[in-house]
Parts: structure tokens; sequence; C-alpha cells
């Protein structure tokens, strides 16, 4: 049998060695890295790495998008789903900054914990983003507004910023992101008073909840840490908290999901997703739609 | 199934190097896997994402390699690897900058090695020149060496960049305790009047110790050349020498050529990249892990 062969299409200077370990265990042979690749080359390497293979060769080749960027990651998705011409076919899987496997990870941890405690579906809720202007936080923005819940992507400093991804977004993907910015305690309790569940998705080490706004919440129902550097993102949230009471929401019967739980359904997701690229017979295209379906379905 | 032994290879360099490239995947590891155009300030986010992305008994399987071309940056780098790690998420790392901390051990353990042979002595308070010794592969075997005891001179073209380079050698890797000083190649017809030892580390194709100057050290005992192309940084010395008389040396001086240099080198770094694959407990290694290393190689081969 030929050997298998992940292409990884990175616009940075330089691949994640997070996905070259995650891409290697998953059992591919060998990783060819492609650096600082512009979307107009993506054609063009598609092409060559599909017609260079016989049919049989062809199932053992892959390409894997990497990068920082949300928005450049999925049209280089597009143009190499584009590229391909039947039956040269081969699976892409679009994960910029583990982007859409940590996001699928994070709203399907909250979303069990929201129906194990509170019975509820994201559609009966309002979410919130905070640090959603980043590439989790929008990730999680998309995935939570197109599973029905009333969305709102908040940046710390500009409402603009938070309004150019919605934009940007719901012209991309159909789902309704909604802007608010919040930097002081007083803006954060105004924006999140009566908000059902709340993502963090701001950088590590930094804490965008303290005790005192969270003590001002009266929906809160989960809420969802992916930041693993201490300080912690939510006040009292810990990395290990999986379905655990949030202490400070001390006016309401809100749950936690630390950064440890999510990153654990980040790593199965991965894995599955690179493990399905070598084991289908016919060619996938995976985003954050197939890696919440896997999320969801490990934790379901 | 096993998971593949992963070698993450960094470099401030536009490309690795095809020799740790070939080393690395000769010595077990499966992947190696190159990031060229480091900084520093990207060594803490690559190491986190190499260990958060493996179980603690797959990342026994996951080292970290620094090349490069400068010693400083590399040993800074090395530093910042080993603080970025959290237990128990975290990998072996081993500092090799243009090959020369291998290369500095092989010459220096190789020149310690004749000392006691020849000389029933050893480095401790020996006077040493390092000519062209401002590179890589000199500053590494400066260091060694006077971390070892003796005392070193630097040579340069330029004094006041080889007096930069002891600076450097002494506080940044001697850790205060070595005894470096500079000197210009002009003068080194006054130095090699005491001097024991000589290393010539300079670009290929020069010479920097004519026969001339050989016959004037009375003192000389050991002389090593990492040149393998002629002629030879060290007249009478040829690349296949180890441990010859040095024609023209009063004092019976022997003499170590590039490739004996070389073959200690190759098993040096070579065992340096099994025994991160071996290791139970993370390694941080550099040039004084390779100088131990280089000794127990050269040891082990005189015993057989």
């Amino acid at each position: 049998m030929k050997r298998s062969i992940l292409h990884m299409l990175d616009p940075m200077p330089n691949n994640s060695p997070f996905d070259i370990n995650m891409a290697l265990d998953a059992g591919f042979d060998v990783l060819m890295p492609y650096n600082n690749v512009k979307l107009e080359s993506v054609h063009g390497l598609t092409q060559d790495a599909i017609f260079s293979r016989s049919m049989g060769g062809v199932k053992r080749t892959g390409l894997f998008i990497g990068g920082r960027n949300l928005g450049l990651a999925i049209d280089m998705f597009n143009a190499a789903k584009q590229a391909m011409i039947p039956p040269f076919a081969i699976s892409v899987f679009a994960d910029p900054s583990g982007a859409f496997t940590t996001a699928a990870a994070l709203v399907a941890c909250v979303e069990k914990e929201l129906r194990i405690k509170h019975g509820k579906e994201l559609k009966d809720c309002k979410a919130m983003i905070l640090g959603g202007t980043g590439p989790v936080g929008i990730a999680t923005g998309i995935i939570t507004s197109l599973a029905g819940a009333h969305t709102t992507i908040v940046d710390h400093l500009y409402l603009e910023t938070a309004q150019e991804v919605g934009v940007q977004y719901n012209r991309r993907f159909g789902c309704d992101l909604h802007a608010a910015v919040a930097g002081s305690d007083k803006e954060k309790i105004d924006v999140l008073r009566d908000v059902d569940l709340i993502f963090c998705t701001a950088k590590a080490g930094i804490q965008v909840l303290n005790a005192k706004v969270l003590k001002e919440l009266t929906q809160l129902k989960v809420a969802g840490d992916v930041n693993a550097v201490p300080p912690l993102g939510i006040e009292g949230v810990k990395r290990e908290d999986n379905g655990t009471p949030l202490i400070h929401a001390e006016n309401c019967n809100a749950f936690a999901v630390g950064a440890l739980a999510v990153g654990d359904v980040k790593y199965h997701v991965q894995h599955d997703l690179l493990v399905s690229m070598l084991e289908t017979e016919h060619p996938v295209y995976l985003d954050f739609r197939d890696a919440f379906k896997t999320a969801q379905k490990i934790l379901g | 199934m096993e998971k593949p032994f992963i070698l993450h290879m960094l470099t401030t360099a536009k490309n690795l190097s095809p020799f740790d490239v070939n080393m690395a995947m000769d010595a077990g590891w499966v992947s190696a896997m190159s990031y060229t155009n480091i900084e520093a300030s990207e060594v803490q986010g690559l190491v986190q994402d190499a260990i958060f992305s493996r179980s603690a008994k797959n990342l026994k399987r996951t080292s970290i390699f620094i090349g490069g071309r400068d010693t400083k940056q590399a040993m800074d780098m090395l530093k910042i690897a080993k603080r970025s790690m959290i237990p128990p998420f975290e990998v072996s790392v081993f500092a090799d900058p243009s090959g020369a901390f291998t290369t500095a051990a092989a010459m220096v353990a190789a020149v310690e090695y004749h000392l006691l042979t020849k000389f029933n002595t050893t480095l401790e308070g020996k006077n040493i020149l390092a000519l062209a010794g401002t590179g890589p592969v000199g500053q590494a075997a400066a260091v060694i060496a006077a971390k070892a005891g003796a005392n070193v001179r630097i040579i340069g073209r330029q004094l006041d960049k080889a007096q930069h380079i002891a600076d450097l050698c002494n506080n940044e890797f001697g850790e205060g305790k070595t005894n470096i000083q500079a000197g210009a190649d002009a003068d080194k017809a006054q130095y090699i009047k005491d001097t024991d030892i000589v290393f010539a580390t300079g670009a290929a194709g020069i010479e920097l110790l004519s026969a001339e100057l050989i016959a004037s050290a009375p003192q000389l005992k050991v002389a090593a050349d990492v040149n393998a192309v002629p002629p030879a940084g060290i007249a009478g010395i040829s690349a296949m020498d180890d441990g010859l008389l040095i024609e023209g040396s009063v004092n019976g001086a022997v003499g170590v050529g590039a490739l004996a240099i070389g073959n200690v080198k190759y098993q040096t770094q070579n065992l340096l990249l099994k025994r991160m694959i071996q290791s139970d407990k993370p390694l941080y290694l550099h040039f004084e892990h390779a100088f131990d290393v280089a000794r127990e190689y050269i040891k082990s081969t005189h015993a057989k």
C-alpha cells in the first residue's frame, strides 16, 4: 500500500507543532508542510496533489489547512474543494489555529451541561462570546448561532470590531451574529445581565469576568472557558471543571466548563477527523460543522 | 499502535541543515519537522503547541532540536523552551547551532585524550589559543575548555570583536567562572610562546598557524584543526591525523585533524539524539552534555 501523505498548507511562516503531532498520531505516514501559502496558490497546489497519484494513491492523500485567520482558511478550503476534478479528489480539513475543533468542543460541552442541568437546548438560549473577535471566538459564535442561539460577539475595546465580524461571517455562513462592546465591569454587567450562556474565548492568562460581575447575573446557566493559563478567564472556574457549580454566580443556578474538559474533547475531535480522512472511501471536506457533529457524538 | 518519534527542529535560519536532518533520522527519529526563521519570541508558543497535543506517555517520543548559526540565540532559545514546559507536559530539547556544540565538544575531548596519553596531564591550567575563535565552534570550545580549568585566549582579526566574544563566553556561557581572554591575530607570535594547546576553528582553506610559529612554541603539546579543506588551518596537520607528531615542533606536540574530530562529533551528535529517544525524563542538552558524551565515547573506543 502507498504511504499516506498529508499536505499541510499554511499561510503562516510555520505550521503548528500541535497539528503536526496530531496528524502523525492519527496515522499519516508523511507530512509535508507548505508555508507562506497564498490563497491564489491553493488551486495549483491542490491539483498538483491530486494528479500525481493513482486512484489508490489519491485515497491515501489529504490536505490540511492551518494558519491563524479564520476567513482566509475558509477561502482556502473552498478554493481547494473547487480545484478537485473527480475522480481525482482528496479530503480536505480546515482547522486554523485549532479554532474549529476548539470551538466545536467548547460549544458541545456547554450544550451537554445545558441539557443535563437545565433541560434546555441552544436554541432556547441567549449566548455571549467574550473575547469573541479572535479565531476561537468567531468559530464559537458561528456554531452557536447556527444551532439557533441568539448569539452576540463581544469585543473588549471596539463595537466596530465585533460588528465587522458579524457582517463578514453572517454573509459567509448565513448565521446571525450580533455585536456588543464591554470593557468595564459596569458594561459587562449591562451586556450579560440576561444571558443564559457565556463563552470565554479571550487571550490566555487574562481574567475577563470577576466575582463582582458574576454576582449580578440572574439568568446564567452554563459558562465555558478555554483559557488554560492562570489567571483563568472566569473567576472561580477551574481548568478541570466539567459541569461544576459556578460559585460566584450566586444569584443563578449556573455551571462551569473549564479548559481541560474542553481540551480533552477538542483533542479527540481533531484526532477523529484526521483519522476519518484516512479511512474514508470518498473524499471528505471537514470544517467547523463536522467538528461540532463529531464533538456532539463524542459527548453523547 | 506505538506513536511515531517526532523531532520538531527549530532554526533561526531560513533552512535547516541537512546534516542535522540526516543525523536525526539516522538516530531513530521517524519524523523530523522543520520550523524556519524562528525568533526567540515564538519559542514558547511552539513548545506549548508541541507539548499539549500528546499524552505524557507519547511526549517521551517527542523532542525539540534547536539549530541556527548563533550560539547565544540557541542557548537563549533552549532556556525559553525549558521554561515553557508545564510538567508533566514536557519534552527534551537539544541545542546544537551550526553543529558547533558537538564539533567543539569532540575537538576538546580529543585534545584532552592526547594530553593525557602523550603528556600525562589535563586541561587544568593550560594556556589555549583559540585561533579564529570568534565563530560558534571557537566559542563553544573556549567555554568547554575554560570550564575544565584552562586559560583560553580567543584570537580574532579584530581585537574588539574578539573581546566582545570573550566577554559573551564568560558572562553568558561560563557562569562567570571561566577565564577567557581576547587577543589580536597580529599578536599571535607573542602568545604562541607560552601556549600549550591550539584550537584552529577558522574558515576552510586559511592557514592560521604557520610552520614557523609552530617551531617557536616551546610548550606546545596538542594542536587541533577543524578545517578539512587544504591548505590545513595548522601547518603540518592533515585531516586524518589523530595524535600524530607535528613536524617541526620542538616539544613533540601532536596534531588532531578535521576527520578525526569529525568522527567523534558524528558519534556525539548521534548519541545525544538517541539519548532523547531513550530517556525517561526530559533532557536539556547543550555543549556541556556534548562534552560529557564525547569524552565517554573516546574513552570507550580506546578501552577496546
